[in-house]
């Protein structure tokens, strides 16, 4: 794959270049009667430059989707998140989070989440099968009244557990919901990014676009900058601590900051580890009700 | 002494001190540019006030939002239609994208989180996430919103013919800004609906462009009614000129330091014009004397003299009364008020030294011929005028006796009405009822849960406390007491939403429309809620400890009434229902009960203050607490006619009104002093007998001609304040009326029952021992 792009982009680059030469030559025996020769000649390296050059933001955020949200055939992690408010006050969420990939970086997931903290939620459960191109499903089970009710996921921007982190922040948003373009490159600490500019292409999101810095050598997102519909700084994520898991660089600390209320999320993923083997059988609402201890703790 | 040298300086300098006047007023006017408003009724109270520092801490703990914005949408036919719910999701789509708008916690029917059980699947989210596309659907919103007692009254009325959508704005925005445009955009929606734009931000505004508009067009048209009174008394267009000059160049001279130091113009100063002008007629004393005296000695500089060494005791104090009521503003709670107190209170100094300075150096110019026809006409009117005064006195010092008893008859019927007396802020009742604000807020408060909101915080001190379904259940109780109030239209807490998801995690059983029975279960619900509603959803009504609960309040009436019966109601509650937790109100509805006692509070300190500094003023005028005593007298009995009458017609006793009572003791004294120096100058002028016929005649000779000068001052006052009455905010008529009753009764007391007093306590009153035999410095004659 990367072979073969190298090898295209080589030929690309000889053919403008004979291309460019050929015009010239045109040019000198036209003399100054088809001047605009020359300055198509002069302007053809431009025209192409930046499709010659690169990857595409696509490709950026397609890599940087599978670097984030999909190493490894499956992911266990305890997660601590806090939700601090602006006057500082938190509250925790502790839960152990299990991924399963469904097959291709970019395609289905199963999610199983069991909750520690807040203690009057100990034991519920939360499981969200992950489809990229239509609703989730989402079940959750009420320890309290022993119910497992399925809950509706009308919209993939309302917050994950109350959390300033949204459900596609945790689980990804479509590629193909918004359009990517690389905007520049960029240096976040000593670590050389692609930034991203992404934009929806429906009405239906919060965010009117966003930034984000991928790096250049892994393709985690180091950081991302939303925008709302008006154009306001609104959201800022960053990744805090990176650390290799099993060979996988992993964001272990990451924050999402409302900047408009001023609320944060920060989260540690602890005991992180991949390919675990976990059985399809998980997913299902027997275990929702009663979730193999090796799993959860 | 200072005044004379004052007053000398100026007639050998005169062109100086006008060029010296002309410079300052347009150093001062080089301020006006800077002018700001401010009409948020929070700055009635000082930033760190309880009130104040206590609802920001609310406010800060439940993620409330200073300033909302209410859109009503009406239609007649109910607002369940394809086309009216198209409007309304292009309309709140429009205004998510208004800039300052605080999108995120915008509630209406495409934002409101709804909680529902749709096939076995429980459902957190918009209630209408787009513009219904069929039949069926508008159905089922229909069905969704009245299944949910959340929603109701809150973004529909029961009628379904009115819903709302309330734009909470962003600290420091603009919202009369973002008012003009969401007319705007409900401007371009061509339907049946009828659209209510409400809100505090948008009385705000409004308030503030009608205080505009009663500094930018009322104060000069009193100007011109003023003026036009002038020429008609004086006929003299160089003597009119000098009057407005004087007060214009106080006016400036005040509003320009006011603007200068830093200061925003708030409701009560934005009166200052108006009284500042009132307050310059005071020199109608000066004009008046300078009058009789120009005809008696035909020059003009000696009549000067001598008219500025007659009247310079009586301004003088008259001048320190007025500054010291309005001084004792200064003593008042309520910040607006101090300021104007202040602001008048230095506005009235600069009036009296103007008096000094710029009238006599002014009338050094006029032309004597001019003065002389003008005299000559004024003669005239003079006798017929000054004999009316003259037997209007002559009722009172021939029939003492009758006059004191008539007098105490109506102060008596007076006092009786005092007592029907009720203080009340009522801020949306300061806009006149055909006032947009007011329709607009009858509207909401028929068809929805009531536009003034409160809050009861309930405090615990443990962590979690909040989620105990005795909690819970404890809110609900304290919600259906309060709601069995007439004033309170709708309620809500987070008890609400715990039995919403019982309900609906029961498949919809009104069975399960009740707290459970388990803390952990309290908990899961909310965690779930909380996993899918807005975050603002559970902030606005617990703290992230889940100690405090915020229990909301909408009340029909602004009236401080309202919110005062809602804390009682749940302080009885809390007697029968102890709970170890502490009930404490807030929002802006408290806010406006706690100011409202503050207003009680200072027009009674404010009254007492201002009752003692007259008298002390008086006192020392006069030299003798006894003639301060009767100098009292008609003062009063104005003060208690005009309460009784506020009292018997149950107009709401406001912030204005009490204000007014405390400084218009400072103005009306003025023509009891004017009186009684006269008076007193003019006995001890003609020989100083007090025989009963010397004191008889001396009497009516002040009736008639101060006493002309007391109507023309009081003519003059009423006429500037008359323009009031023509304003849109009642605040304004009210004082206007109030000003005019009152200068028109002290004027005719002070005419009519100060003679009958005086004859009544003659003996008395010239009994009193004396310092000097002659409280009155001498006539200056000559130089």
């Amino acid at each position: 794959m990367k072979t073969k792009f190298a090898s295209f982009r080589l030929s690309a680059k000889c053919l403008l270049k004979a291309l460019q030469r050929r015009l010239m030559r045109e040019a000198r025996y036209a003399g100054t009667k088809h001047w605009w020769i020359w300055i198509i000649a002069a302007l053809l390296p431009l025209a192409f430059t930046s499709q010659a050059q690169a990857l595409s933001g696509e490709e950026v955020m397609k890599k940087s989707q599978a670097a984030f949200l999909y190493p490894g055939k499956d992911f266990k992690a305890r997660v601590v998140m806090k939700l601090i408010n602006k006057d500082g006050q938190e509250r925790v969420r502790e839960m152990t989070m299990l991924r399963k990939n469904m097959g291709e970086a970019g395609g289905d997931q199963k999610y199983f989440l069991y909750f520690f903290q807040p203690s009057d939620v100990k034991d519920m459960t939360f499981m969200i099968n992950k489809y990229p191109a239509r609703d989730d499903d989402r079940w959750m089970f009420i320890p309290a009244i022993n119910m497992v009710k399925r809950i509706a996921a009308q919209d993939k921007r309302s917050s994950f557990v109350g959390s300033d982190f949204t459900y596609e922040d945790v689980s990804g948003r479509d590629i193909e919901d918004d359009t990517h373009a690389v905007e520049r490159e960029e240096k976040v600490g000593d670590r050389d990014c692609y930034v991203v500019k992404s934009t929806p292409k429906g009405a239906d999101s919060d965010f009117g676009h966003k930034f984000t810095w991928v790096d250049k050598a892994n393709f985690l997102p180091l950081r991302e900058e939303q925008y709302d519909r008006k154009s306001a700084r609104y959201k800022q994520f960053s990744a805090d601590e990176i650390a290799d898991v099993k060979g996988i660089p992993t964001a272990v600390k990451r924050t999402m900051k409302n900047l408009q209320t001023g609320h944060r999320t920060e989260v540690a993923y602890l005991k992180t580890d991949y390919g675990l083997g976990i059985e399809d059988s998980l997913f299902s609402e027997r275990f929702l009700r009663q979730p193999p201890r090796k799993w959860v703790d | 002494m200072f005044q004379f040298s004052l007053v000398e300086f100026s007639l050998r300098h005169p062109k100086q001190v006008i060029w010296a006047t002309v410079a300052l007023v347009l150093l001062f006017l080089t301020q006006f540019p800077r002018i700001a408003t401010d009409t948020n009724p929070k700055h009635m109270l000082p930033e760190n006030s309880d009130v104040r520092v206590w609802n920001d801490e609310v406010d800060r703990a439940f993620a409330l939002y200073e300033d909302t914005i209410v859109v009503g949408v009406k239609n007649d036919a109910g607002v369940l239609n394809r086309e009216t719910l198209a409007r309304i999701a292009r309309i709140t789509g429009a205004i998510l994208a208004l800039p300052g708008v605080a999108s995120r916690d915008v509630n209406g029917f495409t934002t409101i989180t709804n909680v529902t059980a749709e096939a076995g699947t429980l459902k957190v989210g918009p209630l209408m996430p787009g513009a219904p596309q069929s039949q069926a659907e508008v159905e089922a919103l229909r069905g969704a919103l009245f299944g949910n007692p959340l929603l109701v009254d809150r973004v529909i009325s029961k009628d379904g013919k009115t819903t709302a959508i309330h734009v909470p704005l962003e600290k420091g925005a603009n919202g009369a800004v973002i008012a003009g445009n969401i007319r705007e955009i409900v401007a371009k929606e061509k339907g049946p609906e009828r659209y209510y734009v409400a809100g505090d931000p948008v009385a705000r505004d409004t308030f503030g462009a009608e205080m505009f508009k009663l500094m930018g067009i009322f104060s000069p048209v009193a100007g011109m009614i003023m003026f036009i009174a002038i020429q008609l008394m004086f006929r003299n267009l160089s003597l009119s000129f000098t009057m407005m000059g004087v007060a214009m160049a106080a006016i400036i001279i005040s509003m320009g330091s006011l603007i200068g130091a830093g200061y925003p113009v708030h409701i009560m100063s934005s009166m200052a014009p108006v009284f500042l002008m009132a307050i310059a007629t005071d020199s109608i004393h000066i004009f008046n004397e300078f009058y009789f005296r120009y005809r008696e000695k035909r020059n003009k500089l000696d009549a000067i003299r001598e008219t500025m060494a007659a009247v310079s005791r009586p301004v003088r104090y008259t001048a320190l009364a007025t500054t010291a009521g309005f001084a004792v503003l200064l003593f008042m709670n309520i910040v607006p008020v101090q300021v104007f107190g202040g602001l008048i209170a230095f506005g009235t100094v600069v009036l009296r030294l103007f008096s000094f300075s710029l009238i006599p150096a002014i009338l050094t110019f006029v032309k004597e011929e001019k003065i002389a026809r003008a005299v000559e006409k004024e003669s005239a009117e003079l006798n017929r005028t000054s004999r009316f005064l003259r037997k209007l006195g002559e009722i009172g010092a021939t029939r003492p006796q009758a006059t004191a008893l008539a007098g105490l008859i109506l102060v008596a019927v007076a006092i009786a009405g005092t007592t029907k007396i009720h203080v009340n802020n009522n801020l949306v009742a300061w806009f006149k009822e055909s006032s947009e604000i007011r329709i607009a807020d009858t509207a909401m408060n028929q068809a929805l849960g009531g536009t003034s909101l409160g809050y009861l915080v309930m405090q615990a001190n443990e962590p979690d406390f909040v989620k105990r379904p005795e909690t819970m259940r404890w809110l609900e109780g304290l919600q259906r007491h309060l709601e069995t109030l007439p004033v309170v239209g709708k309620t809500f807490s987070v008890a609400d939403y715990v039995k919403r998801i019982n309900r609906v995690l029961h498949d919809d059983d009104q069975k399960f429309d009740t707290i459970p029975e388990t803390q952990d279960t309290v908990g899961q619900y909310l965690f779930l809620f909380s996993m899918s509603a807005k975050p603002a959803d559970l902030d606005n009504v617990v703290d992230p400890t889940f100690q405090k609960a915020n229990l909301w309040v909408q009340m029909k009436s602004w009236d401080a009434e309202a919110m005062r019966q809602v804390t009682h109601a749940a302080d009885s509650y809390q007697k029968t229902h102890p709970l170890a937790a502490t009930v404490k109100p807030a929002g802006i509805a408290w806010f406006n009960l706690v100011w409202n006692d503050e207003v009680l509070g200072d027009l009674v300190l404010g009254l007492g203050l201002a009752l003692v500094v007259v008298f002390v003023i008086l006192a020392l005028d006069f030299r003798s607490a006894r003639w301060a005593l009767v100098a009292y007298v008609p003062l009063l009995f104005t003060i208690l006619l005009i309460y009784g009458v506020v009292g018997f017609v149950g107009k709401d006793f406001d912030m204005p009104l009490s204000v007014m009572s405390t400084l218009s003791l400072g103005m009306a004294v003025d023509f009891s002093i004017h009186f009684i120096s006269r008076f007193r100058q003019r006995l001890a002028e003609t020989g100083g007998g007090t025989s009963e016929a010397a004191v008889r005649e001396a009497l009516l000779w002040t009736a008639a001609r101060p006493g002309k000068g007391i109507l023309r001052n009081a003519l003059l006052f009423a006429a500037a304040f008359s323009v009031m009455l023509a304003a849109p905010l009642t605040p304004y008529m009210a004082v206007g009326a109030f000003i005019v009753s009152m200068m028109l009764l002290s004027a005719l007391l002070t005419i009519l029952y100060l003679p009958a007093l005086v004859m009544i306590g003659r003996n008395w009153l010239f009994d009193d021992p004396k310092p000097t035999a002659n409280p009155a410095p001498a006539i200056v004659k000559g130089d």
